[in-house]
């Protein structure tokens, strides 16, 4: 026990650091994930063919293969395809390596997202659409005043699963020399030699980050539920 | 009733779904203050011919004219559905707002209508569909009934010229058909034009100026409920009301 706290303190300020990408990269993911998700979901959902048709492969490939393979596509792919994001560093975070990483991410939480977004969108009974089209409303409208915030009611649950896996997930770019809370876990476990205390530490950290999102999430769908 | 001017002129209307053809040519005029009744078989296209008329359903051919402009034509499809309501089956009335922003949301968007003066006619229609006490409740805590009595109200709220109803009693409880009958006759007397889609042959024999019957995608027989029901030679007619009777 006396192990876990030494390391804990000496090595506070990694592991703050560590912590502190970690909830970067989530955040920039949640927010960007949701965003592209909606628009994926609404490509899917599109009357236009081609739209329906790379909503429908996007999805598929993403969620077919490995996030591992993914972050490592991007990464090694996109400077390939002569997208340069160029070396730049802020203290002393790569911002080029993070930015590669958060984007990863996002494409891969964008399927995810996509789906949950389209379920509770057609778990809406087509009523409300007809209701809504019928008074004058314009479609837009319809969608957003009328059907979204009665999709909200069945995709936050499921946006709030997806939210925490993309927090565990996120720990797969230390794969690409980010400095999230994985990474520390290593850089610890190497100048310390002690592989389990970094690791428990680490796993703490995680399940408060994890566990504050639930909390949060289940207070919304409180209040979401008040018809 | 003396004659009023036409404001609603169908003419050749067809809709294909792919191959199927579901309207075939139908003709009808429909003037200010008039209550058309629609009956006829399961599947013979009542439902899609209203939908058409407030262009819910683009029209495969022929015209629709609503004071003088092309429906079928009409870029601003919104303009068309403010100015003719729709009562549907299944009321369709939004579960996440109280009664009182159903009835007030669209005039506030769509007429931008202040919200104190649309609260004030909503409650007005309210009183006059004899729901004024329900205002502040969400409508899953309605009963069938009810909740159809606040669609025809939201509907109203927007000053339709025409109000258009698909089988607004089909999906109530027996007990409950005769409140939402009562309505809308009460409706008829204050000169809405008024289609209605119907099994309630009673409603269509007391309460219609005219009476369609539609089979097959087209209008067999129209006229008054006394032609319709009691003079018709239409072998079609008569085995439909033999069996609604
Ligand atoms: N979206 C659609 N796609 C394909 N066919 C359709 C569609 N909507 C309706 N139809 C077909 O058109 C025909 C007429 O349907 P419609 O709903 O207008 O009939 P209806 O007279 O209202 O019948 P009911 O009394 O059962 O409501 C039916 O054969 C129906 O299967
Ligand atoms: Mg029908």
């Amino acid at each position: 026990m006396n192990s876990f706290i030494n390391v804990a303190v000496k090595y506070r300020a990694l592991l703050l650091g560590g912590a502190k990408i970690t909830l970067i990269v989530s955040a920039f993911t949640i927010l960007f994930g949701l965003i592209f998700g909606i628009l994926m979901a609404l490509m899917k959902m599109s009357k236009i063919r081609p739209f329906r048709y790379f909503a429908n492969v996007y999805v598929e490939f993403i969620r077919g293969t490995p996030v591992l393979v993914q972050i490592f596509l991007v990464y090694y792919g996109l400077p390939m395809m002569g997208v340069e994001i160029p070396s730049l560093m802020l203290g002393d975070v790569d911002i080029s390596r993070l930015l590669s990483g958060i984007l990863a991410l996002v494409i891969n939480s964008t399927a995810y997202n996509c789906e949950i977004v389209r379920a509770g969108i057609q778990s809406v009974n087509h009523g409300q659409t007809e209701g809504a089209l019928a008074l004058g409303l314009s479609p837009v409208r319809t969608m957003t005043a009328i059907i979204f915030p009665q999709a909200m009611k069945n995709i936050l649950p499921s946006l709030g699963n997806e939210f925490i896996t993309i927090i565990k997930t996120s720990s797969q770019i230390s794969v690409i020399g980010i400095a999230d809370l994985m990474y520390t876990a290593d850089t610890i476990r190497g100048i310390s030699f002690k592989p389990m205390e970094p690791l428990v530490i680490v796993a703490i950290i995680y399940f408060i980050i994890t566990e504050c999102i639930s909390f949060i999430l289940r207070r919304i769908e409180k209040r979401m539920k008040v018809y | 009733m003396a004659e009023t001017e036409v404001i609603l002129t169908i003419r050749n209307l067809t809709k294909n779904y792919n191959t199927l053809s579901v309207l075939k040519k139908i003709d009808l005029d429909v003037r200010k203050g008039e209550v058309i009744a629609i009956i006829g078989p399961s599947g013979s296209g009542k439902s899609t011919f209203l939908r058409c008329i407030n262009a819910m359903e683009q029209v495969s051919g022929g015209s629709i004219e609503f004071h003088g402009t092309q429906i079928v034509k009409q870029k601003n499809l919104q303009q068309i559905r403010a100015e003719i309501g729709m009562v549907f089956q299944h009321f369709n009335l939004f579960p996440h707002m109280t009664v009182l922003k159903n009835i007030t949301y669209a005039p506030m968007k769509i007429r931008k209508t202040p919200r104190e003066e649309a609260e004030k006619s909503a409650m007005e229609l309210l009183r006059k569909v004899g729901l004024e006490d329900k205002s502040g409740v969400y409508p899953d805590t309605l009963s069938g009934g009810q909740q159809q009595r606040v669609a025809i109200a939201r509907a109203l709220a927007m000053k339709p010229e025409i109000l258009l109803f698909d089988e607004p009693t089909s999906a109530l409880d027996p007990e409950m058909v005769g409140e939402v009958l009562n309505v809308m006759k009460k409706l008829a007397t204050t000169g809405m034009t008024m289609l209605v889609v119907t099994h309630e042959m009673g409603f269509a024999r007391e309460v219609a100026d005219k009476v369609a019957f539609m089979d097959e995608g087209r209008i067999m027989e129209y006229g008054s409920p006394k032609q319709v029901f009691e003079e018709t030679e239409n072998e079609r007619v008569k085995a439909f009301l033999r069996k609604m009777l």
